[in-house]
This record gives C-alpha cells, structure tokens and sequence, in this order.
C-alpha cells in the first residue's frame, strides 16, 4: 500500500477519532480510554526503558529479515520446480526427505518471523484497540507463542502439502513445454467452471438477498455488506493508526526504523484486513479463512462436479428418503457466507457428510461416484489439517470473560492466568499476529486456483467484495505485489524474549497441539499414499495437469466458446486479442524452457537466481500481469515469431540504423530457369536441330516443286525457311534477398510451357496452337505436382525402429530409420503415379535415340532428294543461265559427279543470287531451267540455240530510285507528280516498275514494228483484265477486238518471262524493240505446250485502250 | 438359341488358334464360348473407339491408321501388324504377278506368322519373288516421316533393326512353335499347319461383319485392310489370351502339387502313372476360369491411366483394356 494511502487514511480518521472522543462518554469508550492511557503510559515506559532493546531487536527484524526472507524465498520458489517434479516422478511424496529438510530449515526463520511479526504487532496494537491492560498485552504476547506453535506444527504438515502441491504444479508447468495435452478436457472444465460459477453466483444472491440471515448469528456487524465491515475496519484501524502515528512521531529519535520500513509495518498492519475479519467474532477471520480455502481447493477439484449442489430430487427420487441430512459443497459455501460455521469441527463434520451421504446411497461398490466420493474424503483428509482448531466466540462473551478474568486476578502481569486463549484474542493484536502467521502460510501455500505466487485472497484491501469472488478472485494477480510485500516483511522482533512463561506456555501448547496435528499428519500422509496408489485410474502427471490448469483452461475455453456460440461465429463478441502481458509470459516460457533444457538436474545456486530475473523488465509490473497455468499453446495469439537476424533493428555505435540487407542480398544464379544441361536435354536438343535442318531441305524441295508446277513466281511468293536456333531465355538478373526457391508462378509456368513446347517440338509439331500447350502445360504441373505430394507422403511415413542403433554420418546415433529410403520413395511414386522406369527407359531409348538415328536417315534422304531435284542446273560449266548444261552431250546428269557442288547456301536460290547472276527480278525463269520438262525439252530441241548463249549486252546502270531527297533533282515539270507519289508511298523511294511483283507491273511498253507508240501506257496486267471483262459485258459486239487486248495483255506478261527463260535476261532488262521483236517468234513455237502463249506479238500493238481511245 | 448360334459361331476356328498358341488338350465349349465372348467383346470396342477417332478426325469411316492408334502403346504388336500388312501386301502383288502361284499364296494371309516361318526358311519361289518385288512400308502416321511436309522417298537400305529388335515375341512364339513341331508325324504336321490357318476372318468376311457388329457400331461397309487387321488382331487376342491362361493353369497345377491338391486331382495323378496313359498334351484343357483369370490379369491396368485422379475423390471408371 502506498504511502498516500496511509497518510489519507491517517488524515481521514482524525475526523473519525474526533467523533469518537467527543461523541458520547459512554462507559466503554471511558474504559477504552483509560485503558488507552495506560497503554500509552506503558508503550512510553518500554520505548524509553527497553528501546535499546526492543528498538534494535525491531531493527533487526525490521531490516535485515524481509530481504532475508526475500532472499529465501523468491529462490526457493525458483528450486521448487526442480526437485518436487522429481519426487512426482518417482510417486513417493512422503518420502521426499530433501523436502521436508528444506522444509524445516525453511521454516524456521519463518516461525520466527511469524512470531516476530505477532511480537511487534501487539507491540504496536495496544494503543490502537485501547485494549489498555498491561497483562492483556503480554497475554496476547503469550498466547500468540501457543498459537504459532500450533501453526508451526500444523505448518509442518502445511508445508508439506504445500511442497506437495507445488511440486505436482510445476510438474505440470514443466511439462508445458514437454508434452502436448490434447484440449478434449477444455470442454469439460469450461462447463464445471461455469457451474462453480453459478454456484458462487447463486451463493452470493441468496445471501444479499436475505441479509438478515447471514446476520442471524453474527452477532453485531456480520460482514454481510461489504460496507459495514470495511468502515467498520477502516475507523477502528485508522484509529489505531492515527495515535500510533502520533506516537511514534514523539519518539521519534528513539525508534530505529527507518520511515520507510515503518510505513510498511503500518500498511502491513491496516492492510490485513479479510473479508471475515469482523471485530465482534473472535478467531472468525482466521478460521474462515482457511475453510474458505479448503472449500475452494475441494471445488476446483476434478472429481467434485457431482458434489457442488443440492442433489436433484427429480434425478434421484428416493434421495431425501435413504440421506437424511443431505449436504453439498454449495449449500456449505452458503453456510460459510452465512456465518454459520462456529468451529472446524463442523465445518469438518459438513465436509464428511457429503462424501459419507454420498457413499451410503450409492451403496454399489462400483458406482463411479464412489470413487469420486472417495477421492474427494481423502483430498479432504489431506486439507483438513490447514484448519487452525479455533471456535468463533463473540466478542462480547469474550470480553465479559476477560472482564471476569481481570477482576479475578489483579496482578498486571497476570499472565500465567490467563489460561484460556479466547480472552487474549479479543486483542485485535491476537489477531494481527494469527493473520500475520496466516499470511506467511497461506502465502507459500497455493490458492486453489493454482496460481502460483498469489496468494493474494487473504490480502484483500480493506475493501473486500462479496458479490464478486470472481473478480476479486482475478485481481488477485495484480494485488500479488502488495501480498508479495507482505510475505517478506514479517514485522521484527521475536516471540521468545518476552518472558518464560511464554515460552513454556507455547511449549506445551505446542505439544498439544503436535500431538493433535499429528493425527492430521498421518492422515494426511495416508490419504497420500493411498492417493497414489489410486492414481491408476488416470495418469497422475495427467490428473495434476488437468487440476493445476483447470480454472485457466476453463477460462480461454469459455472466451472462445463465447465467440462461436451457437455453432456460428459472433460477431459481437470481443475479438480475442494478443496482448502484452500474454507475449512475455510467452517469452519467458520460452526462456525457461531453453535454459532448462540447458540445465542438468543439479541446478546451481546461480541457475536459481539466473531463473528468478528472467523476464522481469519494468512494464511487467505495470501491466497486470495475470500468470496463467496453461501451456502457451493455450494462447496461440500471443505467441512471437522468431525474428530473422536481418530484420533486427541493429545500431552502430553512432545510433545510426545498420541496414543489414544488403549483406543478405544475392544474385539468383544464372540458369535458374533454363533447362539444365543433361545428356537426354542435349540430345534432344540435338533432334531438334536436326529437324530444323530437315524442314529447311524440306522448304526448298517444296519451292522448287511448286515451281515446277507453276509458271510465273513471285519474289516474295516463297518464304524463305529460316528457323531460328532454340534458345532458352534466363530471367533478368534478378537479386533477392532471402533463400530458398523463387516463388514466381508465372517464370515457372512459363518455363514449363517452354519445355512443353520443346517437347512438342520434339515430337514432331512444327507448330501448335497456344491452346494445346496450356492445356498440356496444366496437365503436366498437375501431374509433377502430384509426383511430388505422393513423394512428400512418402518420405513422411513414420521412421521406423532399427534392430540395432545405427550412427549417422554426423554422429548422431538413432535407433530409429526413415520408412522409405529416398530411392524407395522415389520408386514408389513413380509407380504411384502410373510411370515406371522401363517406359521412361522405353522413351529415351525409342523416342530420343532411335528417333535420331531416324532423323538422321530422313536428313540424307531428304538431302539427296534435292539434290535429285535440282541436278540439270548444277552443272558449273552450264553459263550464266544454265543454258549451257544442255551443251554437250549432257554427260553430267549421267554421271551425277556434280553432287558435291551441293551445299547449304547454293540452295537458298536467294542469297544464291540466280536473280541478280541473271539480271531478273523474278525467279521464274532461270528456274524453269530446273524443270525435268524444260530439261527434256531442251534437249529435244536444237542446237541452235546454244548460239544464243552469252551476253549480248552490258545491263546498263539502274536508275536512280527516286526519294524526297533527290526530287529537285528530277525536271520542274514532274516534280510535283513524284511528289504526290511520293507521298502516297509514305515518303518511301519510289520503286522501279522492274521491282514491282509481276502481277502489278505495267507492262513494258512495246515498239511496233511500224516503230508507231500508238498507246501512252499500258495498265497492268490484272486492271487491263478486269477492265477487260467489264468491256466485255458493256460491248459485246466488240468480242474480237476485246480477246486479242486481253491475249496481247496476258501474252505480253507472260511472254517476257518465257523470253527470259530462253536465255535472253540482258536483253529485257530495258524494253530494246529490236532484240525483243526477234524473240518472240522462236519463243512461241518452243512454249507451244501453253495455250495462253502463243503469239501475241502479232496483235500486241491494239490494246484495249487503244481501242477504247480510237 | 440364336444367341447361342451367333456366340457359338467361331468355335472350331478359336480351338484351332488355341492349339496353335500351346493348348494341347480339347478346349470345352464353355471355354472356347468364354473366349469367343472376349473376342467379341474387344473386337466391338476396338470398333467403337475407331469410330470415336474416326470422327473427331471428321471421318465417317474408319481407316487403318485409327486401329494402329488404338494398339500404338504396344509396341511390339504394331510391328507385327507392319509385319503381316507387308506381306499381305507382297502377296497380293505376287499373286498379280504370277497367278499360277497366287493362290497358294493368297490362302495364306491369314497366317502372317507361317510365312515369316517360311521367309526365315528362306523356302518357296513365290515367297522369293515377293521379296523382291519390294515389300510397301507401311508408315504410321506418328512417325519422324509425317514430321515433314514433303514425302520422304523411300530407299532401298533402310535397315529395320527396330523389327527385329521388336519381335522378340514373335520369334519366341515361332520357336515354340518349332518345337512343337519338331517331333510331329505328317499327319500332325497337316493339322497343325491347318490350325495355323484359322482366321476369324478369312472367307468369312460376312459372319465376321455381322459377328463385329459392323453396321450397327460402324458403317457397314468397311475396308478390307480393315477386315484383315482385325483378323490379325483377333488371332493376338485369342493367343495371348490362350497363353496367359496356360500360365495361369500352370502355376496352379504347381501349386496343387506342391500342397497335395485336392482329392480329385490326386485320383488323377494316381493314374497319371501308369502306363498307358494318354500322352501329356492330352491331358486336362484350359478351364473357362483359367481363360477368366487370364482375362483379368491381361485387364490389369497399371497406374498410368489415374495418376491424374491422385489426391482427387474422383472415381477412377476404367476403360476396356485392349489386349
């Protein structure tokens, strides 16, 4: 409690004890005072006379023991997880002699300080209860060694259940990290949660509903209201405090006490407050207290569900016949509430009924209740023990007995008296001290929630709330440090001092009261042996994990539960979030689990404290830290990723960021996306080119067939097969900056597409529809990632045992060995997967080897055919038009010898440069030449025209195209005409007729014979058609003039050609009349085979247009 | 009863194929049924599926290259097929050519398998000359050649170690068959070579139309390629079928051996041992059962046809597996 606290405390009951003294001079208040004045006349006579002896021994106990108990505890609390997990272990808790050592040595100082804390308290009370007898206060002094000689032995056995019951916890906890608990208990505790709930909810509305009730037995001020009682504490304290305050500032030299260290004392002394603390019943908040928490521990217990209400007459209707006094831990819960409860023995004699009720009407030997009914006497029998022996007496009939008792013996050290302890603890100093040994106890001793280190329900604040136990119950967490507090620092002093009497009083009381608590030690001890042999009906780990995390459990069941009520998600329910206490707790589970890991199992002294620290920063105390006792799987929300080491926030000395990336960067390798160079890749590689090879043969063989066929070519008629080499684009350079596999699904879509498409290739598909190879790229994703799954299933089989441990390559021993070895694995899904190793064998063999020796064969084969093909023109001796093969004798096509002159690039008829060799635009006729017919022909005729081979005349110079540039160039008269031209050519040169296709070209004009040009120009050829038939249509008695313009147009046309191929290409390079005229003549009665053709130089010069002109 | 008929109608033939495929004994009518059931059943579907083929091609009619796709996978059959298609061939041109001999030599393209045997024994001057006059290589439509827009001529040299690395089965059957034959009196010998002829299609072209189910599955008036592929196929059918079952009836006369067997059979091999027992090969046929679970391992499909279906709930539906 903070100081603040105190001073407003202090300042709000100087009101209060104004009130008080002026009021009403009744005769009680008058004693009070007088026996306020003595008290203060005494407290003077030992602070001035004793200080040197009371003020040091309260220094002493003031400084040095609470961080000795601080020291001693918050270690041990550190050890205990060890050692008692052992001794669960190994299933002997009575047995565990380092426990009990420990136990003793532990216990020692802290009886001590329990009695100290006692001493000092009355030291401090009496003014504060104007309890004024001198003889009163050394009898509280007295009697409170009784008493905590009682708690020392009942310690004991405390102590040991405590141990017990740590032990069993931290098994627990420790096996948070060690084994995975499945959740199907959550439902189960979440409902015996909500059930005990209700109950206490049940509980508590029938006690506010009917007060009076609870009040019936209390005899002034039952703390039914929460109000009264706390009022009723706060001005009797705030009293108490105000005048010692006032005190001790008087004497304020001779107190050695620092002023922090004695405003603790006074927190600790007005703090102390319970909900049962009622100053008209005496020994009521002790032994409250602890029923209270009996009752709680017996209701967490697993086995109490059938145990928590009234039995349902409708469930079993002979009940209320065959029990006779039924009982059940609610209505008992309600008894407490009420009050009702004078001693332990009823309490006890409560508890008892319920399980003999139940064992006498489930007389079946194998009912399962029994069993539960059983389980629980014995957990009673082990808690029972922690009920201090007090009968509540009230107040009133104390004191009248303390009167009787004054007036009876006069002597103001009229201890030995003082026989009975009731008297003395109408002292609300008797009462201090009990809570103050209580406080120790029940501080070590865990609630029955199972929180560790809270035992914070008996520190209440003054403001204890009845109607909510279950918050009450949660904040207990966060009043852990005031309750902490109040665990190490027992007020100073020690019992023993205060003279023999008390001494041996205590002795003997404490005799009594071993000899009484031994009962309780042997049963409780029996109760545990006899536990652990029951313990075959469930895993003990197991059954203390379910108790210990029971309540936690319940509660994140019932939140999730809260939100998927009804079997649909809520929305309106609050989102459960991770928050900051739940992330440390996480971090330090983490934490301890490691450095367990780490530790061997003699923990060193600097384990503990290395333990204690973990995880203790600053804001823990700040946030309400609620420790929980559930694995952290239980919170999955607040767990915290690993951090990558490159995304830590690292500073250089400066406080600059070091920007780590940059050292994680790296370069994807090259290749990553290209298919990797194997052997089968390489062949199949190697096929492709062939075919590629292959199709090219096959593009010419298929040209020059066609032009076998066709009469006229154009230029650009015949695609030139130039297939490009494959080649497997990688990606971009790219750089990442983590590791593992790029995840790009479009690269590696797009990369199997490509082998997809290869494959294809390879298969035989020159070309395919963008369709078929996404449809075959998803077939084969599905497929390699089906391989893949069954090959992860596989691999993931569970490993099995070795006969013998075999070692592994990195040392480390097993015993046991994966299912399938990695080639098992891969056969296995190969088969799985409908592929075995005799097709995928039977592919390479078939589909890669032999279909290039295949290939192969088709490439000579297809070669030699061109060569078959094109073997009249190969001859080197021919001439320039190949006229000259038809020579001699034509031994050559005998003979064949001129196959070598075969080769890649005198196929290409283009690059080649037949075209150019013979001055033509078009192929059409030197390829003629190639023809078997020609061929044949040509031999047939005669020799005559080998005459004609040669050149006849130099090709003149080719004019110069005409462009934007050169346009100036060209006459003023023309110029805007080209320009005109031009521009519809898009500012492109202007062609030459010669490079037009010969479908466009106009017509060379021709010089009649009679040297006349009657027509300006002829259209081309298809025009002149066209115009043809439209005249024909319109004129049709002019059918013979229209036939000649079109024989004489198509003639013409064609007719150049024909002239061409006899081997007269310098000739038309330039429409020369005379040579031209001579050819036609010899050329027709060769072409004779073409109808088309013959002679149109006759009427060549009468032209439609002419006609149409005339 | 005209069920009956139509089921009964290749009986003689189907014996006659089993003997030649090893079967010693006489084969009872249920077995010979059973098989002609089979036949039929696999004839239909091969039909069915050409059709489908035919028609996704845009064709009404079947062609040749559509029942070669149907067997393309086994490798080994699609090169006896080429195998009989050329001689069939070769045969027709040497019966053009020389028509005293044509005849003979017509008879016999039901039974590709003797005239290899007589090729391999290098024997008869009609044979000799179909050599010669060039053998037409039959080309498949999913070979390199077709990878090519123009036509490939043919040359003389084309070696085709593929055949013979191919027919290893083929050769294993003529050696069997060799051996068979080795000990066989003239008579035998007529019969066998008789058997060896049994075709279901051969100058039945009529019953075996209306026995496939031509015109019903397929236009009625199929090719005649066609019809003599099929017979081909229906001989494979019926000896691999006659074959497996042989092997299935082996391994359980060693098994019943091995454990006693049943009281029956150990009647039976009582009297197995005296002696003037029927000859070995007389002895017990192959059983309709056998024929069954030869039939069900010849189904047995691997898991290539429902690698897609893995982690999927579809129901894998087999296809009929040509056998």
């Amino acid at each position: 409690m903070s100081d603040d606290g105190a001073m407003s405390f202090a300042s709000a009951n100087v009101s209060g004890e104004g009130g008080d003294t002026i009021g009403d001079e009744d005769p009680r208040a008058a004693l009070f005072r007088e026996r306020f004045i003595l008290t203060e006349a005494r407290l003077m006579a030992a602070l001035g006379g004793k200080t040197q002896h009371d003020g040091s021994d309260g220094n002493n106990a003031g400084k040095d023991p609470p961080p000795d108990a601080a020291r001693e505890d918050q270690p041990r609390a550190a050890i205990t997880p060890k050692k008692p997990a052992r001794a669960i272990d190994e299933d002997d808790y009575g047995d565990d002699d380092d426990g009990d050592d420990e136990d003793d040595a532990n216990q020692s100082p802290l009886l001590s300080k329990g009695a100290p804390n006692g001493a000092a308290l009355s030291n401090l009370d009496p003014p504060t209860l104007k309890v004024p007898s001198l003889p009163a206060k050394l009898g509280v002094e007295r009697t409170s060694t009784p008493s905590s000689d009682q708690a020392k032995s009942s310690d004991d056995v405390r102590k040991k259940l405590q141990q017990d019951k740590k032990a069993a916890e931290d098994a627990a906890r420790r096996s948070f990290h060690t084994l995975f608990y499945t959740l199907e208990n959550d439902r189960d505790a979440m409902l015996e949660q909500q059930k005990l709930d209700e109950l206490d909810r049940q509980v508590e509305t029938e006690m506010s509903g009917h007060p009076a009730a609870g009040v019936t037995n209390g005899a002034a001020g039952a703390p039914a209201q929460q109000g009264s009682l706390s009022t009723a504490n706060l001005g009797a304290s705030s009293l108490t405090l105000k005048h010692l305050i006032a005190r001790i500032d008087a004497k304020r030299d001779a107190v050695h006490a620092t002023d922090a260290q004695l405003r603790n004392l006074i927190s600790e002394v007005r703090k102390n407050r319970s909900k049962w603390a009622s100053e008209d019943r005496i020994g009521q908040e002790e032994l409250y207290e602890s029923m209270e928490k009996v009752l709680m521990e017996l209701k967490a217990t697993e086995h109490a569900h059938p145990f928590l209400q009234r039995v349902n007459k409708r469930e079993a209707p002979d009940y209320y016949i065959v029990i006779k006094h039924p009982m059940d831990i609610g209505t008992m819960m309600k008894k407490l509430k009420g009050l009702q409860y004078k001693s332990k023995k009823e309490f006890v004699d409560d508890l008892m009924l319920i399980w003999s009720n139940c064992l006498k009407y489930n007389a079946d030997p194998a009912h399962f209740l029994r069993k539960k009914a059983l389980y629980m006497k014995k957990e009673t029998e082990k808690l029972v023990p922690l009920i201090p022996e007090i009968v509540v007496r009230d107040r009133v009939e104390v004191e009248a007995e303390e009167r009787r008792m004054r007036n009876g013996d006069v002597d103001v050290d009229g201890v030995e008296d003082s026989d009975d302890e009731e008297p003395l603890m109408a002292s609300r100093g008797r009462k201090a001290p009990g809570r103050g040994n209580k406080g120790g106890s029940t501080a070590r001793k865990a609630p029955p929630a199972g929180l560790e280190d809270t035992p914070g329900l008996d520190k209440k604040p003054p403001i204890p709330s009845f109607n909510n136990l279950k918050t009450e119950f949660l904040r207990a967490d966060s009043e852990m440090e005031g309750s902490i507090n109040g665990l190490s620092t027992p007020p100073p002093g020690t019992l023993t001092p205060f003279g023999p009497n008390g001494i041996f009083r205590g002795g003997a009381a404490g005799s009594q009261a071993d000899a009484s608590e031994a009962d309780g030690t042997g049963n409780s001890v029996s109760g545990l042996t006899l536990d652990a042999e029951d313990a075959d009906l469930d895993d003990l780990e197991y059954k203390t994990w379910k108790q210990v995390t029971k309540k936690d459990r319940a509660t994140i069941a019932a939140d999730r539960n809260r939100m998927f009520r009804g079997d649909h998600l809520n929305v309106e329910e609050p989102a459960i979030l991770r928050t900051k206490a739940g992330m440390r707790r996480w971090l330090r589970h983490r934490k301890e689990a490691l450095e367990e890991d780490k530790k061997d199992d003699s923990t060193t002294p600097d384990g503990k404290d290395g333990i204690q620290p973990t995880g203790e920063t600053l804001a823990e105390g700040i946030e309400g830290e609620d420790e929980r006792q559930v694995p952290d799987y239980y919170d999955p929300v607040s767990a915290i990723p690993d951090m990558s080491e490159r995304l830590k926030w690292v500073e250089d000395s400066e406080g600059n960021v070091i920007n780590q990336a940059e050292e994680f960067m790296r370069i994807v390798p090259k290749g990553y996306f290209t298919a990797p160079q194997g052997a089968l890749a390489s062949k199949i590689e190697a096929n492709m080119r062939q075919m590629q090879d292959t199709r090219k043969i096959c593009a010419k063989i298929g040209i020059v067939k066609q032009m076998q066929l066709q009469s006229q070519m154009y230029q650009n008629q015949f695609q030139k097969y130039g297939p490009l080499p494959f080649v497997e684009a990688d990606v971009e350079p790219l750089v990442v900056s983590d590791d593992g596999a790029i995840m790009s699904p479009y690269v590696c879509r797009a990369a199997l597409q490509r082998s997809v498409g290869k494959i294809f290739y390879h298969a035989g598909f020159e070309e395919f529809q963008p369709s078929a190879l996404e449809a075959v790229t998803d077939i084969a994703g599905n497929f390699f990632a089906n391989l893949v799954r069954t090959l992860g299933a596989y691999q993931e089989q569970p490993k099995m045992k070795m006969e013998e441990p075999s070692t592994a390559s990195t040392g480390v021993q097993s015993a046991w060995k994966p299912r399938f070895t990695q080639e098992e694995a891969v056969l296995h899904s190969l088969h799985e997967n409908g592929v075995d190793l005799e097709s995928l064998e039977g592919y390479v063999k078939e589909d890669v080897d032999r279909l290039s020796t295949k290939l192969a064969g088709m490439h000579d084969r297809m070669k030699s055919h061109l060569a078959e093909l094109l073997r009249p023109a190969l001859d080197g001796s021919a001439g320039a038009d190949g006229a000259g093969a038809f020579n001699d004798g034509s031994e050559q096509f005998v003979g064949g010898d001129f196959a070598e002159d075969i080769d890649e690039d005198f196929f290409g008829f283009k690059e080649l440069g037949l075209d150019k060799e013979f001055g033509l635009a078009s192929l059409s006729v030197p390829l003629h030449l190639l023809q078997n017919r020609m061929y044949n022909h040509a031999q047939s005729q005669n020799a005559s025209i080998v005459s004609t081979t040669g050149v006849l005349m130099e090709e003149p110079p080719k004019f110069e195209p005409v462009t934007i540039r050169n346009i100036t160039n060209e006459i003023g008269l023309v110029q805007e005409w080209f320009l005109a031209k031009l521009h519809h050519n898009n500012d492109q040169q202007l062609p030459e007729d010669e490079d037009l296709p010969v479908k466009q070209r106009f017509p060379k004009p021709r010089l009649p014979p009679t040297g006349k040009i009657s027509s300006p120009r002829k259209r081309p050829l298809k025009e002149q058609q066209q115009m043809a038939r439209k005249k024909r249509k319109l004129e049709e008695g002019k059918d013979d003039s229209t036939n000649n313009a079109n024989a004489t147009g198509s003639a013409s046309g064609s007719g150049s050609a024909v002239v061409n191929g006899n081997g007269m290409p310098k000739a038309i390079a330039k429409p020369v009349g005379k040579l031209r005229l001579e050819m036609p003549g010899q050329k027709d009665s060769q072409n004779n085979a073409e109808p088309e053709k013959d002679d149109g130089s006759a009427v060549g010069m009468i032209s439609p247009e002419s006609i149409g002109g005339a | 009863m005209a069920d009956k008929d139509k089921l009964a109608k290749y009986r003689t033939e189907i014996q006659q194929m089993m003997f030649v495929s090893g079967e010693t004994g006489e084969p009872s009518a249920e077995t010979t049924t059973l098989i002609e059931s089979i036949v039929q059943q696999q004839v239909q579907e091969m039909l069915r599926e050409c059709t489908n083929l035919a028609t996704r091609r845009g064709s009404r009619s079947i062609s040749t290259d559509d029942l070669m796709m149907l067997i393309r996978h086994d490798r080994a059959k699609i090169s006896r097929l080429r195998h009989f298609l050329q001689w069939k061939d070769v045969r027709r041109s040497v019966k053009d050519n020389s028509d005293d001999k044509g005849g003979d030599a017509g008879a016999d393209i039901g039974a590709g398998d003797a005239d290899i045997a007589g090729v391999a024994g290098g024997s008869g001057p009609a044979v000799e000359t179909g050599k010669k006059a060039k053998r037409a290589k039959v080309d498949l439509v999913w070979e390199p050649q077709s990878f090519y827009n123009e036509f490939v001529p043919a040359r003389d040299d084309d070696n085709d170690e593929e055949e013979d690395e191919q027919n290893f089965a083929t050769l294993q059957r003529l050696k069997n068959a060799d051996e068979r034959t080795k000990n066989m009196t003239r008579e035998e010998y007529v019969h066998w070579s008789d058997c060896r002829q049994a075709s279901f299609t051969f100058r039945k072209g009529k019953r075996f139309k209306e026995w496939a189910g031509f015109g019903i599955i397929t236009e009625s008036k199929p090719n005649d390629d066609i019809i003599d592929i099929l017979g081909f196929l229906t001989f494979e059918i019926v000896q691999t079928l006659t074959e497996e079952a042989l092997k299935v009836k082996d391994a359980e006369d060693l098994y019943k051996k091995e454990t006693g067997g049943e009281p029956q059979n150990r009647m039976k091999r009582k009297r197995e041992s005296g002696l003037f027992d029927p000859p070995e090969e007389a002895r017990e046929p192959v059983q309709p059962s056998h024929v069954q679970e030869a039939y069900r391992r010849l189904q047995r499909g691997n898991n290539k046809s429902r690698a897609m279906l893995n982690f999927t709930r579809n129901i894998h539906r087999s296809a009929l597996k040509l056998i």
